[in-house]
């Protein structure tokens, strides 16, 4: 195995389920053993289209990856289509992914931004990292079966604690008093969570999001702006990122 | 020799593959998934005189045969190339053109003479950039001005030099022809068609557009390609470097066929970033199993 080392896989579905009302998760073999740090993504080659999808990885287990998609158009409709034995062909892993400190922390994810730092959880885990889970989902509907979180949170109340995953975060961190927080979800949660950790003066570390096509940084399709040195300057979001530091990136 | 030598006009390559500018990077960056230093040649990111930061952000977008860029030529400039990107592609043994793009005719000069200092052995001139001074029309629109911006660079740079014709033309015969008059090795053909994705979404009775406006590629673009290879294979009396919507070996030989003597492959390196190496030893089969000596032979056989 050679670690950190980019490939094309000829990948085998196990299988694809539906996890909550538009979620579904996919389960492949790679067909050799993989190291893929939490906030790494894979792009799927998605049957006659253009430009592969990239996916944050869910779980990582030897050659099997797991990953968690909404049904948005035709690259999920395709992968959602597939079945057990079916090759795909996946690209990656790609990105630098969180960068687990040996601090007490808490992870936000918000809708299927759950995926990642539900991957990052389970690292933490292993290494006996205090890491407290907090999602938040629009309804009891949209929550995947397969969550596993401290703190869940719906925009109607209808299961957990009723309101944004933004004031649960407050509130955890007025409380629980994290040391970093780690975050994936849409742009906008993002963006005034990093503000509210302002606050409290706690560094988070945000999984970004963004359309790309080559996935390694040569393209420059998929940049964002952050600030580097004293300069604003060009990140790819695939290559630089996905992850990137709260305060360095220019909302 | 192997069988998919070629020369173009005195460059000469292990094959006839090469990969598109802004593709592909500067250097090694496919090297995880290929050895790209058995592709015939990479043709650089385009480069500037100094850097550039490029557009504002919705660079890119999926089209139903392709996609739509807007990236604005964002690179390191020619400084930082040769500082940093050159040294890699010398010792990883890369075969290269380095595709240069300016704003103005003495940025063009400016880079070619920096080109030719440097023992730059190819370059590709990118004429699909604003010209500045004249109302950001392109450089490649107009075959006078195409013709005075070739010769000026002609004049300073030695080298073997590729134009990169825009297909945005009422007739690409007559800017390819004011390339050949002007000096040009060769001719590229063809750079992106001008492209609008305006997707719509009604959200809550409320309508988001978002806009992507630049350069489409992929494969809607080929027939488009290969129309203008053949119409300046019948043109021209210099090589042609196809480019266009190649994805597979078919579309390489439809495009030997129409006329070139080299490809170029753009977009389908984001679809599967293996795609040039594949195609160097699906055409090395397709000479093999069909009888031919080599690929020379072939293309004889091609255009007859």
């Amino acid at each position: 195995m050679i670690k950190d080392k980019k490939k094309i896989f000829e990948a085998v579905v196990d299988k694809v389920e539906k996890v909550s009302r538009s979620a579904y998760l996919i389960e492949t073999d790679l067909k050799e053993e993989v190291d893929v740090k939490a906030g790494q993504f894979v792009s799927i080659y998605c049957d006659g289209l253009t430009l592969r999808r990239p996916f944050s990885v869910y779980s990582c287990k030897a050659s099997k990856i797991g990953i968690l998609f909404k049904e948005k158009g035709k690259g999920t409709k395709y992968i959602k289509s597939l079945k057990k034995g079916d090759l795909v062909n996946i690209t990656g892993p790609f990105g630098n992914g969180f960068t687990l400190e040996n601090k007490k922390a808490l992870s936000v994810g918000a809708g299927i931004g759950y995926a990642p730092v539900a991957f990052l959880k389970s690292k933490s885990d292993e290494c006996g990292i205090e890491n407290m889970l907090l999602c938040g989902f629009p309804n009891k509907n949209e929550i995947p079966d397969l969550v596993k979180a401290d703190v869940i949170c719906t925009d109607d109340g209808s299961y957990g604690i009723k309101g944004s995953v933004l004031d649960a975060a407050e509130n955890i961190l007025k409380d629980y008093k994290p040391q970093i927080i780690y975050a994936c979800g849409p742009l906008i949660v993002l963006k005034k969570l990093v503000q509210t950790a302002q606050k409290y003066d706690i560094p988070v570390q945000v999984a970004m999001e963004k359309e790309m096509a080559c996935s390694i940084g040569v393209c420059r399709g998929c940049v964002i702006r952050v600030k580097h040195d004293g300069n604003i300057v060009n990140k790819t979001v695939c290559k630089d990122g996905p992850v990137f530091w709260g305060s360095e990136v220019v909302w | 020799m192997g069988i998919l030598d070629v020369n173009l006009n005195g460059l000469k390559l292990k094959n006839p593959i090469m990969t598109a500018s802004g593709t592909y990077g500067y250097t090694d960056e496919y090297d995880d998934f290929i050895d790209v230093s058995q592709l015939g040649a990479i043709v650089t990111k385009a480069i500037s005189l100094n850097p550039r930061e490029g557009n504002e952000h919705n660079r890119i977008t999926e089209t139903k045969a392709g996609m739509i860029n807007s990236i604005g030529l964002e690179n390191v400039g020619i400084e930082k190339f040769l500082e940093t990107k050159s040294p890699v592609l010398k010792s990883k043994n890369i075969e290269y053109i380095m595709n240069i793009a300016g704003s103005s005719f003495d940025e063009y000069v400016r880079l070619a003479t920096i080109c030719q200092t440097n023992n730059i052995k190819a370059i590709e001139m990118n004429v699909s950039c604003p010209n500045v001074k004249s109302g950001c029309l392109e450089f490649g629109v107009d075959e006078n001005v195409l013709y005075d911006l070739v010769k000026s660079v002609r004049e300073v740079y030695k080298g073997f030099l590729a134009v990169k014709l825009t297909p945005n033309v009422t007739s690409i015969e007559k800017t390819g022809a004011a390339a050949e008059k002007a000096g040009a090795d060769a001719i590229s053909a063809i750079n992106t068609l001008k492209g609008t994705s305006l997707k719509v979404n009604c959200i809550n009775g409320k309508f988001v557009k978002t806009m992507v406006q630049g350069g489409y590629s992929g494969r809607g673009i080929k027939p488009v390609a290969v129309n203008a290879v053949l119409r300046l294979y019948n043109t021209v009396n210099i090589p042609i470097i196809g480019i266009g919507g190649i994805e597979d070996i078919d579309d390489v030989i439809e495009f030997f066929a129409a006329g070139a003597q080299a490809v170029q492959i753009g977009t389908a390196n984001f679809t599967y970033p293996d795609t040039a190496l594949k195609l160097v030893k699906e055409l090395e089969n397709y000479v093999v199993k069909n009888g031919f000596k080599d690929l020379d032979e072939m293309k004889k056989e091609l255009r007859r």
